[in-house]
C-alpha cells in the first residue's frame, strides 16, 4: 500500500478517535500539540512543551534542529486508522532513522508506537537512551494515577497488589473524572520484551522525571516503545474494564470451567494439616485424629478442604523420598484412605503436597504422575498441592484426563499466561517475616482480572493484628484463606474473635458467590472520602458488594462511593462492624453514607 | 580422667557451659539453649554406636518386639554388616536396649560434652573440620569404627557423621513432641528444604518432631548409651 505524504499547513498532523484527538506540530520538532477529550474539550496537556521524543547519545541530548521529518503518513480515512511521522537525524556521523506512529485499531484503543534504526559510524555502538518529555508532563498532570493508584484527597497512593505479567494502565482523568485515559506499556513478552517492562516498573515510581531507557538499535526499523491508550467517557473504571477484556482476549482460560472440577470454585476455608502435632495427631493412641480437625474446623465456618503435610521438615533425615514416607504413616496408605473417606463425608476435599525440591535424580516428573496417579486410586484424594511452585509440570496435565475432577493447587499465584491457563486454583501468600512484614488492607489485581481463578490467602507467620490484617484482606477481595495454625511446630493460632469474624466472612462468601466472583467486578472504584477505598463486586445482574476498607486511624462518617440512582434499592451490610449505612443524595447522585470503624473492612449488599 | 573398660569410657564430671545452635524459626523448638551451666555426672559411655549384632543379640535375648513394628530394623541387619551402626530404632527401642544393657540414653547436655569436651571443640577431633575423619556424604554406612582419627578427647568414635543418634529427652510444648537428635548422618540431601545432612558440629541438634513409631525410625537413625557410674 502506497503512503500518501500529507500536506499541511503549519506542519501539523492529527488523528481523531472517538474520544480523543491527537495532534503532532512537526514543524520544528515532534511536539505533541494536543491530547484532548473530543466532548469537553479537555486538554490532558498543561505545557506547550511536549516533544514526543528526545535521543541520548552517550551524555548529550541530539538537538531538535539535527531532526529532518522524512515523511508524513495519513491514513485516518481508513477503518485501520493511523498517522506516522518518519524522521532521521544526522549526528556527528551516526544517522538516526525513527518513526512515530498514533493507530487507532478499536474505537477506543489506540496503540504510540515509537521505531528507531541506526547507522553508528564505524559500526562501533554507542550508549543510546530515550527520554519522552510528553510523558513526563502527563505523569506530573494532577489527576494522573500510576498503575493500581487511588486519589486519596490530593495525594494518590499506591493501594494494590500484582505479582503477574500483566500490568494494568497509569490513568489520568479530566476535572469531571469522567473522562479517563488509561495509558499501558502492552508487553506480550514479558521479561524478553525489556524496554516496555521498564517503562512500566519506571512509571509506577516517584522519579519518572528522571527515567531514560536505554536500547539496542540496529540497522533496520524496529519497536523500542509502544504505548497503548485506553479511552473512556465513563470514568476509570471502564478503564480497568478495557484493559482487562483486551488483556484476557489472548487468554484460553476454558480449563476453569471443566463441569466436574466446580468445587474447586468453592474452596473458600482451607486447612493446613500439619501433621506432626495434636491439631491432628492424638499422641497417646499415636493415630491421626481427623474427626477433630473437622470439629474445629466448624468454629470458622467449616473447611471446605484440607492439605495433608507430613513431608517436610521430615524429607532428607534419610534416603526416603516424598512417596515412600506416606508408607510409615500408621496403617500406611489405609490411613490416608480412612481420612478422605471421612473428609468427604463430611463435605471436604483432600490434597496432598507434591514436593519438586525432592525430586531425584534418578525420578523424572513422569514417574512423580505415575505416583500420583497410584496414590489417587489407592486413596481418593482430590487434589495436588504445589509446594513452592507456581506453574503445572507438564506430566502431570494428563492426571486430569483420567480423574476430570482432580485439581491441582499451587503456593504461588502463577504469573504467566500458560499457567494461569493450566493452574486453575492457587495461594494468595504474602508476607516475610524476616523482613519485618506488616499484612496491608489493599486490592489484589489478579483476582479481579481472572475472578475464575480461586485464591487462599495465606500469611503464615503473621499473628495478632496482622491476623485481623489477613481476614479483612480477604473480606476486601472477596477471596477464601487457609487456616494454617500450625507452622511446621510453630503453634500460631486464630483467636475466638478471629474464627468468629472468619465463619462470618465465609458465609458472606458463599451465599453472596455469584456476585463477588461475577466476571464484572472493579478493583479500587473512586470513593467520595479521603481515607477509603472500595472495591466492587459485580456480575451484571441486579445485586453488587461494595468492600469498603478504612485504611486511616480515625473512624470516617461521611459518603462512601456514589450509586446508581435507582428507585427502590434495598441495602444490607453483610460483614464488619455495624457501620450504619444508610442511602443519602447528594445533589443528583445517590450515595452509601454511614460510619466506618478505623481499619475496618465492611461488605454491603446492594439489590436494585 | 578416662579409662576404657570393654569399649566404654569414663567421663569424669564436669561443670560445662552447654551452648547449642538450632534451626530457627521454621523447625525452632522452644528449649533453652543456652550459654548456661550443666553440670556432668560421672559417666560411661559407649565408645562406639551400638552395632546391628550388639542389637540383635538384645533381640535374641530378650525376644523384644516394638508394639509398633512399621519399619523396625528395615534396613535388614546381617552377618556382613554385623558391626555397623544399627538404625530404624525409634527412640523406645533405642531406650529399652539401653536398659537391657543397664545404662540410658544421654541427654543431649551430655552428648555434647562427651563429643566437645572441655575445649569445647567444634567437631569431636578439634576445630577444622574434615570429611576423611568420619562419614560425612559417604552415600552409605560405614563400620561404627571406620574413623578412628575422628576420636573425640575422651576417645568416642563415630560421633559425627555416620549415623543421627538419639538424645534422651521427648519434650512437650504443649502442641507437639519431639527429641533432639544429634550428629548428623553419611546422607546429604541436595536441597536447603532437606534436613541438613552429613556431619555436624557438635554444638548442633536437630529437632525430630514426633509421631507413630514408623514415622520415628530412620535408615540414618542410631544410638549410642551412657551409663551412671
Amino acid at each position: 500500500m502506497m503512503h500518501k505524504n500529507k500536506k499541511v499547513k503549519n506542519k501539523i498532523i492529527s488523528l481523531s478517535s472517538r474520544d480523543l484527538l491527537f495532534s503532532i506540530d512537526y514543524e520544528k520538532k515532534m511536539n505533541l500539540d494536543k491530547l484532548f477529550d473530543l466532548n469537553s474539550k479537555y486538554n490532558f496537556l498543561k505545557n506547550k512543551n511536549n516533544d514526543l521524543l528526545k535521543i541520548k547519545i552517550e551524555n548529550e541530548i541530539i538537538s531538535n534542529s539535527f531532526l529532518r521529518i522524512e515523511n508524513v503518513i495519513d491514513q485516518t480515512k481508513n477503518k485501520f486508522k493511523f498517522i506516522a511521522l518518519d524522521f532521521s537525524y544526522l549526528f556527528k556521523k551516526d544517522v538516526f532513522k525513527g518513526r512515530v506512529s498514533i493507530i487507532q485499531k478499536k474505537e477506543n484503543i489506540i496503540d504510540i508506537i515509537f521505531q528507531l534504526a541506526v547507522k553508528w559510524n564505524n559500526e562501533i555502538p554507542k550508549k543510546t537512551t530515550l527520554i519522552f518529555p510528553f510523558l513526563r508532563n502527563l505523569n506530573n498532570h494532577k489527576n494522573f494515577l500510576k498503575p493500581g493508584h487511588v486519589i486519596n484527597g490530593k495525594k494518590s497512593i499506591k493501594k494494590s497488589v500484582w505479582n503477574f505479567h500483566e500490568y494494568p494502565p497509569a490513568i489520568i482523568t479530566n476535572n469531571s473524572k469522567n473522562v479517563a485515559v488509561g495509558i499501558e506499556f502492552f508487553d506480550q513478552f514479558p521479561w524478553q520484551s525489556n524496554y516496555n517492562l521498564g517503562m512500566h516498573e519506571a512509571i509506577l515510581k516517584d522519579d519518572f522525571d528522571h527515567y531514560e531507557s536505554e536500547v539496542q538499535l540496529n540497522r533496520e526499523l524496529s519497536d523500542v516503545i509502544t504505548m497503548r491508550l485506553y479511552t473512556s467517557s465513563k470514568g476509570k473504571n471502564e478503564i480497568f474494564h478495557l484493559w482487562k477484556e483486551n488483556t484476557r482476549s489472548r487468554y484460553d482460560l476454558r480449563k476453569y470451567f471443566r463441569p466436574k472440577n466446580t468445587w474447586i470454585k468453592k474452596n473458600y476455608i482451607t486447612h493446613f494439616t500439619f501433621a506432626y502435632g495434636k491439631e491432628i495427631f492424638d499422641y497417646k493412641k499415636t493415630k491421626l485424629n481427623i474427626k477433630k480437625i473437622i470439629k474445629d474446623g466448624k468454629e470458622f465456618g467449616g473447611y471446605d478442604s484440607l492439605i495433608f503435610w507430613h513431608q517436610y521438615p521430615r524429607l532428607g533425615l534419610d534416603n526416603t523420598n516424598q512417596w515412600d514416607l506416606y508408607k510409615y504413616l500408621p496403617e500406611e496408605l489405609k490411613s490416608i484412605k480412612k481420612i478422605v473417606e471421612i473428609c468427604h463425608r463430611n463435605g471436604i476435599k483432600f490434597f496432598i503436597p507434591f514436593k519438586p525440591w525432592d525430586v531425584r535424580s534418578n525420578e523424572s516428573l513422569d514417574y512423580h504422575a505415575k505416583s500420583l496417579e497410584h496414590f489417587i486410586t489407592k486413596t481418593n484424594i482430590d487434589g495436588f498441592f504445589l509446594d513452592t511452585m507456581s506453574s503445572l509440570p507438564e506430566s502431570f496435565l494428563k492426571i486430569q484426563k483420567k480423574f476430570p475432577s482432580f485439581e491441582f493447587a499451587s503456593e504461588g499465584t502463577p504469573k504467566e499466561q500458560r499457567q494461569i491457563e493450566q493452574l486453575t486454583s492457587s495461594w494468595d501468600q504474602i508476607g516475610d517475616i524476616r523482613r519485618n512484614y506488616k499484612v496491608e488492607v489493599e486490592a489484589n489485581m489478579f483476582r479481579f482480572v481472572f475472578p475464575e481463578h480461586p485464591l487462599n490467602l495465606v500469611s503464615r507467620w503473621s499473628v495478632g493484628s496482622d491476623k485481623d490484617s489477613i481476614i479483612k484482606r480477604a473480606a476486601f477481595n472477596g477471596t477464601g484463606l487457609v487456616i494454617w495454625q500450625d507452622v511446621f511446630g510453630c503453634w500460631l493460632p486464630f483467636s475466638k474473635k478471629q474464627k468468629k469474624v472468619i465463619n462470618q466472612l465465609k458465609y458472606v462468601l458463599k451465599k453472596f458467590h455469584n456476585i463477588i466472583f461475577g466476571s464484572n467486578s472493579t478493583p479500587l472504584i473512586d470513593t467520595l472520602s479521603a481515607g477509603l477505598i472500595c472495591n466492587e463486586f459485580s456480575n451484571n445482574s441486579n445485586q453488587k458488594i461494595f468492600a469498603i476498607y478504612n485504611f486511616t486511624k480515625k473512624n470516617i462518617s461521611g459518603p462512601f462511593v456514589k450509586i446508581e440512582s435507582k428507585i427502590n434499592i434495598k441495602i444490607q451490610q453483610v460483614f464488619g462492624t455495624n457501620s450504619s449505612i444508610q442511602l443519602k443524595k447528594i445533589k443528583k447522585d445517590q450515595a452509601l453514607y454511614g460510619t466506618i470503624k478505623a481499619d475496618d473492612v465492611v461488605l454491603v449488599h446492594i439489590k436494585y | 580422667m578416662k579409662s576404657i573398660q570393654n569399649n566404654k569410657i569414663f567421663i569424669d564430671s564436669s561443670e560445662y557451659i552447654y551452648r547449642v545452635a538450632h534451626l530457627t524459626l521454621e523447625g525452632t523448638c522452644s528449649l533453652d539453649h543456652g550459654p548456661k551451666n550443666v553440670f556432668i555426672k560421672n559417666l560411661y559411655v559407649d565408645k562406639y554406636p551400638v552395632t546391628n549384632q550388639q542389637f540383635l543379640n538384645f533381640i535374641k535375648s530378650t525376644g523384644y518386639k516394638p508394639a509398633d513394628p512399621q519399619r523396625f530394623l528395615a534396613h535388614n541387619p546381617n552377618k556382613i554388616k554385623n558391626n555397623y551402626p544399627v538404625v530404624c530404632v525409634s527412640q523406645y527401642d533405642a531406650m529399652q536396649y539401653a536398659k537391657w544393657v543397664g545404662g540410658r540414653l544421654p541427654t543431649d547436655e551430655e552428648w555434647q560434652y562427651i563429643a566437645a569436651g572441655p575445649n569445647y571443640l567444634e567437631w569431636p577431633w578439634g576445630d577444622i573440620f574434615d570429611p576423611l575423619v568420619c562419614n560425612h556424604d559417604h552415600g552409605a554406612l560405614t563400620p561404627v569404627n571406620a574413623h578412628k582419627k575422628g576420636a573425640s578427647w575422651c576417645g568416642c568414635e563415630d560421633l559425627s557423621g555416620n549415623t543421627w543418634e538419639w538424645t534422651s529427652g521427648v519434650y512437650d510444648d504443649g502442641e507437639h513432641k519431639f527429641a533432639l537428635l544429634r550428629g548428623g548422618s553419611f546422607f546429604y540431601a541436595q536441597d536447603h528444604w532437606h534436613v541438613g545432612g552429613g556431619a555436624r558440629k557438635n554444638n548442633y541438634h536437630w529437632k525430630l518432631q514426633l509421631l507413630n513409631e514408623g514415622m520415628n525410625r530412620a535408615s540414618t537413625l542410631g544410638f549410642r548409651c551412657v551409663y551412671d557410674a
